[in-house]
């Protein structure tokens, strides 16, 4: 009979499970007509529905500009659905700042709208897509579902573009994927660093074409005149410091990859060098710098060996 | 005492007590008892924590994890060291042949078909196997994933290039070193194995200080760290792959 009742409990609470899964969206306004949905900085996980990545939207007199839409069809309706309860202005353009999943997989909730990126963050997601998509069903199951890449369909140019009495100003960087763009709204002060920027939260290595070139990068971006930043993972700022701490991190990053190859180490090693105290309060160092060390270690260790084969 | 606690208690018991010590797989692997057969036969072995098999606890690409396998707290008495990954489609990793003033102790990297665990089983004199374990969690697909150096026109042009170099190590020294080729394992799109499967570290006069049996679930640019007790022996590095190209490097 207990059993019976465990049965009964465990199938009437499936349904209840299901409808759990639900991303409670709350827009928060950072600034005129400027609205943010910021994740939190944990990795994805079933737990968070991958509800990792910042997502803003600028209310214009012409419309909705909707910068970045998160992990999954199930965050893009949500993220429409929030969008709607702030504003009942329409959804203009819907901008992916580069082709990581987190930041192109709510696609689908805007297939209505003009989607537009960098050409190269089209052409990267068209040969990536496929592969985040099954990585993302593995790590985040049911909150994926339905979720497929959706290109954007048309292509933004560096520039500065005015839409309904904003002048967002574009520009196009690639240290973090190869083509990442960053958005300054020169009418609010508000800049959208996308992942050229992560604060509090490790920076994360996959497609970037060097940390040099990422250095590079922050370098231009930070002497824009903002007065907000908007980073693609982490909290808003109103100072440098999340400059700072990029280049602190990324500086860090690649001394210790120079150091370990000019030592010898193997990649094992490398991983688990020491983080210093400082980055303490920066979440999922040590998780990032593995990854890092997969990504860049055969880099690092090309500047180090030489030819010692016979050759020809 | 409820019969649980006392279940749990009993339980311990049987853990801690010596008669079970190096017995019982710490992983649980449903393959263990399998490989065992396979790579250890009848021989004795043991659990055993001096022997470190290092794996990163996931693998960011399922086509290169890198592991890396010190058993020098088994000192001069370790003859051989065989790795596997449990749960790959092509298990075995390599066997190696340390000898002289090469060290037990090797990296390299590997491809996991999904997330298995890892062994290395370390031979010493008197006939008994010492083995480490770990294991990686992965989204897989490593093994049957297309070859990044196929992808790559005019790869054939670069086969058996070796780059690498020797560092010191302590009062030794250790050689890195990474050999352009595909190592084709059979398992993707009408490709026949191809792959380095005998690699020789020599000294100056050609003789042999330590052999290594390679297996195809090597990551293609297959790459090697070796360490060895004195800072100029291992002169000459020998490959042949299974077409038999033979391959050279001097360090």
């Amino acid at each position: 009979m207990r059993l019976l009742s465990l049965l009964v409990a465990i199938f009437l609470s499936l349904p209840l499970a299901a409808a759990e899964l639900a991303y409670d969206l709350q827009p928060r306004q950072i600034a005129a007509d400027t609205w943010l949905l910021e994740g939190s900085t944990e990795n994805f996980a079933a737990s968070n529905g991958g509800n990792i990545v910042n997502v803003a939207f600028i209310v214009t007199e012409a419309g909705v500009v909707l910068i970045d839409t998160g992990i999954s069809k199930r965050y893009g309706e949500a993220l429409r659905a929030a969008i709607g309860r702030v504003t009942e202005r329409p959804i203009v353009l819907v901008i992916n700042t580069h082709h990581h999943p987190d930041h192109v997989f709510g696609n689908q909730a805007f297939s209505d709208v003009p989607i537009a990126s960098l050409a190269r963050t089209r052409e990267l997601l068209a040969e990536q897509g496929g592969a985040f998509a099954d990585n993302m069903y593995r790590l985040l199951g049911d909150w994926m579902r339905g979720t497929e890449v959706l290109l954007p369909g048309e292509t933004l140019e560096p520039g500065v573009r005015e839409i309904g009495g904003h002048r967002l100003q574009l520009l196009a960087f690639s240290g973090h994927t190869g083509a990442d763009l960053a958005i300054f709204d020169q009418t609010t002060g508000v800049l959208f660093a996308a992942d050229l920027v992560f604060y509090q939260r490790a920076l994360t290595t996959p497609q970037t074409p060097g940390l040099d070139v990422w250095l590079s990068d922050l370098e231009a971006l930070e002497k824009l005149p903002y007065t907000l930043l908007v980073p693609g993972h982490g909290p808003v700022a109103t100072g440098r410091e999340p400059f700072a701490q990029m280049r602190d991190y990324l500086g860090w990053l690649d001394g210790l990859l120079r150091a370990a190859v000019a030592e010898g180490q193997d990649m094992n090693e490398a991983m688990r060098a020491p983080i210093p105290e400082r980055f303490a309060a920066i979440s999922l160092t040590r998780f990032e710098l593995i990854r890092t060390v997969s990504h860049l270690y055969p880099k690092y260790e090309a500047q180090v060996f030489q030819r010692v084969d016979a050759g020809e | 005492m409820t019969v649980r606690s006392m279940g749990l208690a009993l339980g311990w018991l049987l853990l801690s007590s010596p008669v079970w010590a190096g017995d019982s797989d710490p992983l649980q692997s449903p393959m263990w008892g399998f490989h065992q057969t396979r790579f250890l036969g009848t021989a004795p072995y043991e659990f055993d924590e001096r022997v470190v098999l290092t794996a990163p606890p996931f693998a960011e690409d399922s086509r290169q994890v890198p592991i890396s396998i010190d058993a020098s707290a088994l000192g001069q008495e370790v003859v051989r060291i065989v790795a596997w990954a449990e749960l790959n489609p092509i298990a075995h990793i390599f066997s190696f042949f340390p000898e002289g003033p090469v060290a037990p102790r090797i990296a390299l990297n590997i491809r996991v078909e999904q997330a298995t665990p890892l062994r290395a089983a370390v031979l010493t004199r008197d006939g008994v196997w010492h083995v480490g374990s770990t294991r990686v969690d992965a989204a897989g697909g490593g093994c049957t994933a297309p070859s990044a150096v196929r992808a790559e026109a005019g790869w054939e042009e670069h086969l058996g290039e070796i780059f690498g170099a020797r560092f010191p190590a302590g009062e030794g020294s250790r050689l890195r070193l990474r050999v352009s080729h595909p190592m084709d394992n059979g398992l993707s799109g009408g490709i026949p194995e191809f792959f380095i499967e005998r690699a020789e570290l020599r000294g100056a006069a050609g003789q042999r200080l330590a052999s290594l049996e390679l297996h195809p679930s090597v990551s293609e640019n297959p790459t090697l760290t070796l360490q060895l007790g004195e800072a100029d022996a291992g002169q000459r590095l020998w490959l042949r792959d299974n077409n038999g190209n033979e391959f050279e490097a001097a360090f």
